[in-house]
């Protein structure tokens, strides 16, 4: 399937970015937990399964995979609605499916396969112009329907990254400025009558926490607290690896797995971070790169649309490693410990190789 | 809309994306560079904050031996239970789970917490001093399981006093340093000495606290140290006391059974061999905190066993103070010790008749048979000659008036009266007539034991003043080094016929018909001098009858041996004893003892007191008739004040 002529169009400069990031997250990993661990085996194991997921993903042609996306977000559909009832329980939330080896976490797999749903919807070749409301309603049911079956998991982390998915689509895809402007005032209002209704205890806790965390500095403003702390001791050079106290001494609770950057930024200092931050700036700028250089509106939006969970991912978790944002149980791609992410995100990058790879074949 | 154009606009949204990614990362590095780079000493401090504690480690006291190398007050192991609140996630829960593990009362952990909530959080807060084991192990045992992250258990030295209450007024006790005891070296939550020896040289025996910064981890616990400065303990110090004589004498009150104090020393040198204060309290219930129920009873019990009798208890001298008006008497010329006096049982002076102890008379008699006798007219007739002024000037200069100077804490000045002394007072002169009982220790003489042991050192080896002192040597270190207390200034070298006449005198008194025969050791030349003092005036007596008060009087006894170049001299002040013969006994006990150590011989038992017949006492009051009209201003006749 892999043409020797495809492989010379492979974007290796992506892929080693992408590796160098997985290998400073190891790193991190292998100090935040205390050497070569379980944990740290665990995620190497993840890594290999993501490169196989990476070459499988890479070796279909993303158009015959867009012709079957529906069979694929269907059986994505059905395995979150079997976690949903079946699911291994971990802290409170059905999340997992216990396959031996390793736990698959469905989630996951549903940001891919949202991408890949909304980039055959919206990337028809037969569409023209702006979209219609029909349209949008549309997307918004393809990325609602497994964003709420993952809600009730529950984790709104992953949830709310399906959402920035439909956004960056359909923004893509021409949906009226307008409507953003719509979307932000309903927003806005909402968020009110969801701070009552929608929002669980521990919720509302953190958000509250994040607007004065000395507030509960013993509680949920603890890690806020820490997580500020960890990244400003580290200094400009750190304090080396396996060196740093607060990731060390479990000052910083999920050091390998939320808080890896702030480990990260205390061992290695803010140069650690500058190089780490323009790693992933130059994955994200180089895989739109490969939306922008498509051979068709299919291979821009399904780029576009693996691109918008990844970036939000890592800009909400980078952002609440500083202790700037409200803590979250979201993970950051490529770096944290997690199976199931390593191997979705590999795949998610399988995806964008291959369309930049094939964007000269017909 | 061209499929061309479509394409176009994807671009540019693409690029607008891009531009966005690239300004949101630029503000992402903003940010972290903002906290590491300008903000990093202060996140630098709290992380090290964070994982960085200082632990106390307390310094042992310096051990306190006696003069032979006894070991008397020194420092054994226990543990406390502290909070520390830095570490507290819930201190309400804490409070609840600490309590009713080791079973004391939350609110008193709360009460504890509240009285150092001002400090910083990371000083760990004292709740169970001298924790027992099974507190500890309560405690810890819950620690291991994360669930006291913010409880601390601590070894350390703690105060120990072997011989429990022998001698606790002169050693004192130690407690956790007041607000006014803070500074100069002492830290909030340090043990000092609070009386006596522990709080006069607590300096000395404190030692300095060492310290130990290890690094924990978020549940406290400690993972390695980092550095390590060893508590330098308090210095050793040995005393001047020696314990078989303190022993010996505690013993003697013991048998005779009442309260009282001792201070014996070597007239030579002024070196306390004995302080007793009777009644006792256990310095070992202070050491590690005393309970409330304890300290409260050994406050409101009416015998006081928290003051110290020798220096702060004041009485009448009664007839020990004719030693005083016999020295200024020779001293000042006025007589010699061939002077006789007529005694026919009283005498008049200012139109007043003052009674003889004795109804006949003793007729004609010297002053060494004055002494020995006791002679009430005798002295009358001295003080009357002297004038209140001249007894006042001799009584400061053998050391009854005023503070001793004695390095003990909070002694009080002893009072003999002075023309000057009542119009500072009362604004009023002073009447002749009063001296009369000024001159037998009536009156307004009002005098601590140590104030009149100080007299009977003076007087025993001739007139050089020496002021008491404890401490023998130092250990600074480099082995014992012998303190040389200063000389004292003012020197009283009597004549050598006063000399004669007063240690003739008070010879008489054990060894021939006097009072004092119950101190005779054959061999040993013993002199004496018994005395009682006047707990209430005869009339008032009478009123109080059915008070309830212990209103018998107080016996004195002073004495030093042997008579010529003594080694050894001190007050017997027996509480309530009534007769000042009784104290005599327990003296005999002290200086039998003195002797047998220092030639070897085995030390004497006290064979249990048998009772006799009260024999009759020339000390006790005159008659009621003859009660001290001029007893005035609040010196109840005699009285007692303390």
């Amino acid at each position: 399937m892999l043409e020797r002529r495809l492989y010379h169009h492979i974007d290796w400069a992506l892929v080693v970015a992408i590796f160098a990031l997985c290998a400073i997250g190891l790193v991190q990993i292998y100090s935040a937990t205390g050497g070569p661990t379980t944990t740290y085996v665990t995620q190497i194991y993840g890594i290999a399964f993501g490169i196989v997921a990476l070459l499988v993903c890479l070796s279909i042609d993303y158009r015959s995979l867009a012709d079957k996306s529906h069979f694929i977000y269907g059986a994505v559909l059905l395995l979150l609605i079997y976690v949903l009832f079946f699911g291994a329980v971990r802290g409170g939330s059905r999340r997992w499916i216990d396959l031996g080896v390793f736990n698959l976490q469905p989630s996951e797999l549903a940001k891919a396969a949202v991408a890949l749903v909304l980039a055959k919807f919206f990337g028809d070749e037969t569409r023209r112009g702006q979209l219609s409301r029909g349209d949008l309603i549309m997307g918004g049911l393809l990325a609602g329907v497994p964003a709420l079956i993952i809600a009730r998991q529950p984790d709104l982390g992953t949830a709310v990254t399906l959402v920035p998915v439909l956004f960056a689509v359909a923004y893509v895809a021409g949906m009226p400025m307008r409507i953003f402007g719509i979307l932000a005032i309903v927003g806005i209002l909402a968020a009110p009558v969801a701070w009552k209704f929608a929002l669980q205890d521990y919720q509302k806790g953190r958000i509250s926490t994040f607007l004065d965390p000395e507030q509960d500095a013993r509680g949920a403003g603890y890690q806020q607290i820490q997580a500020r702390i960890t990244v400003g001791s580290g200094g400009v050079w750190g304090k080396g690896f396996t060196k740093g106290t607060q990731g060390q001494l479990r000052f910083l609770p999920v050091a390998h797995n939320d808080f890896i950057f702030s480990v990260l930024a205390e061992e290695q200092g803010f140069a650690g971070v500058v190089v780490t931050l323009g790693l992933y700036l130059f994955v994200i700028v180089r895989a739109l790169d490969a939306a922008r250089l498509a051979k068709d509106k299919l291979g821009a939006y399904l780029v576009l649309g693996v691109l918008a969970s990844f970036s939000f991912q890592v800009v909400y978790n980078i952002t609440m490693s500083a202790g700037l944002a409200p803590v979250k149980g979201l993970t950051l791609p490529l770096m944290s410990y997690g199976g199931s992410s390593m191997i979705a995100t590999l795949a998610g990058f399988g995806l964008i190789l291959n369309v930049r790879m094939r964007r000269f074949t017909n | 809309m061209s499929n061309a154009e479509d394409r176009r606009a994807v671009t540019t949204r693409i690029a607008v994306i891009q531009v966005g990614v690239v300004v949101f990362f630029a503000v992402l590095s903003f940010s972290f560079w903002y906290l590491q780079v300008v903000q990093h000493a202060r996140f630098q401090e709290m992380a090290e904050n964070n994982h960085q504690r200082t632990l106390a480690l307390r310094a042992p006291r310096g051990v306190l031996f006696d003069r032979n190398g006894k070991v008397l007050v020194e420092n054994r192991h226990s543990f406390t239970i502290s909070i520390l609140r830095e570490h507290s996630k819930d201190l309400e829960r804490t409070i609840r789970v600490l309590a009713s593990v080791t079973g004391i009362d939350p609110r008193d952990v709360r009460q504890a917490i509240d009285r150092h909530r001002s400090e910083p959080a990371y000083r760990p807060i004292v709740i169970i001093d001298d924790a027992s084991l099974a507190q500890v192990a309560a405690v810890t045992a819950r620690r291991l399981d994360s669930e006291l992250p913010d409880v601390v258990v601590e070894e350390v030295p703690t105060r120990s006093y072997p011989t429990d209450a022998l001698g606790a007024h002169l050693f004192g006790y130690v407690g956790e340093a007041s607000d006014a005891q803070l500074g100069d070296g002492v830290e909030s939550g340090a043990i000092v000495g609070q009386t006596g020896i522990e709080r006069v040289y607590n300096k000395l025996l404190m030692g300095e606290d060492g310290a130990r910064r290890v690094v924990v981890n978020s549940t406290g616990r400690e993972i390695r140290t980092l550095e390590e400065v060893a508590p330098k303990e308090g210095r050793r110090v040995q005393l001047t006391i020696d314990y078989d004589l303190q022993k010996a004498a505690e013993d003697g009150f013991r048998a005779a059974g009442f309260n009282g104090a001792a201070l014996i020393m070597d007239p030579r040198n002024g070196e306390v061999l004995t302080h007793v204060s009777l009644p006792s309290y256990d310095p070992n219930a202070f050491a590690a905190g005393i309970d409330r129920a304890t300290w409260s009873s050994l406050n409101t019990d009416k015998l006081r066993p928290l003051q110290n009798r020798v220096i702060q208890g004041r009485y009448s001298p009664g007839s020990i103070f004719k030693i005083v008006v016999a020295t200024a008497a020779l001293e000042e010329g006025l007589v010699t010790a061939d002077h006789t006096v007529f005694c026919g049982g009283g005498a008049t002076f200012f139109g007043r008749f003052f009674k003889c102890h004795l109804k006949g008379g003793h007729g004609s008699v010297d002053m060494r048979h004055a002494i020995e006798k006791s002679c009430n007219v005798y002295f009358y007739t001295l003080g009357n000659m002297l004038g209140v002024d001249k007894i006042h000037k001799w009584a400061e200069k053998l050391g009854v008036a005023g503070k001793t100077g004695i390095d003990l804490p909070n002694e009080q000045e002893s009072i003999v009266p002075s023309t000057e002394w009542k119009r500072q007072r009362t604004g009023e002169k002073w009447y002749a007539g009063e001296t009369i009982s000024v001159s037998i220790g009536q009156g307004q003489v009002s005098v601590t034991p140590a104030s009149l042991a100080e007299m009977i050192t003076t007087v025993a080896n001739g007139g050089t003043r020496v002021t008491p002192h404890l401490i023998r040597a130092v250990d600074e270190g480099q082995g014992w080094k012998t303190l040389n207390p200063g000389a004292t200034a003012d020197k009283v070298a009597f004549r050598p016929e006063t000399l004669a006449a007063l240690h003739d005198g008070l010879w008489m008194v054990v060894n021939a018909s006097g009072t004092g025969g119950r101190a005779r050791i054959a061999g040993r030349d013993v002199a004496g001098k018994t005395g009682t003092a006047q707990v209430i005036s005869n009339q008032g007596r009478l009123a109080a009858r059915n008070s309830g008060q212990d209103l018998r009087d107080h016996g004195w006894f002073v004495f030093f041996a042997p008579k010529d170049n003594p080694e050894i001299a001190g007050v017997i002040f027996a509480e309530h004893g009534e007769h000042g013969y009784l104290g005599a006994p327990i003296a005999k006990h002290v200086i039998e003892t003195y002797f047998a150590k220092k030639e070897g011989q085995p030390l004497p038992t006290l064979k249990p007191a048998t009772p006799v017949a009260p024999e009759q006492d020339p000390d006790s009051p005159p008659a009621l008739d003859q009660a001290s009209p001029i007893a005035l201003n609040g010196f109840g006749a005699g009285g007692v004040t303390q």
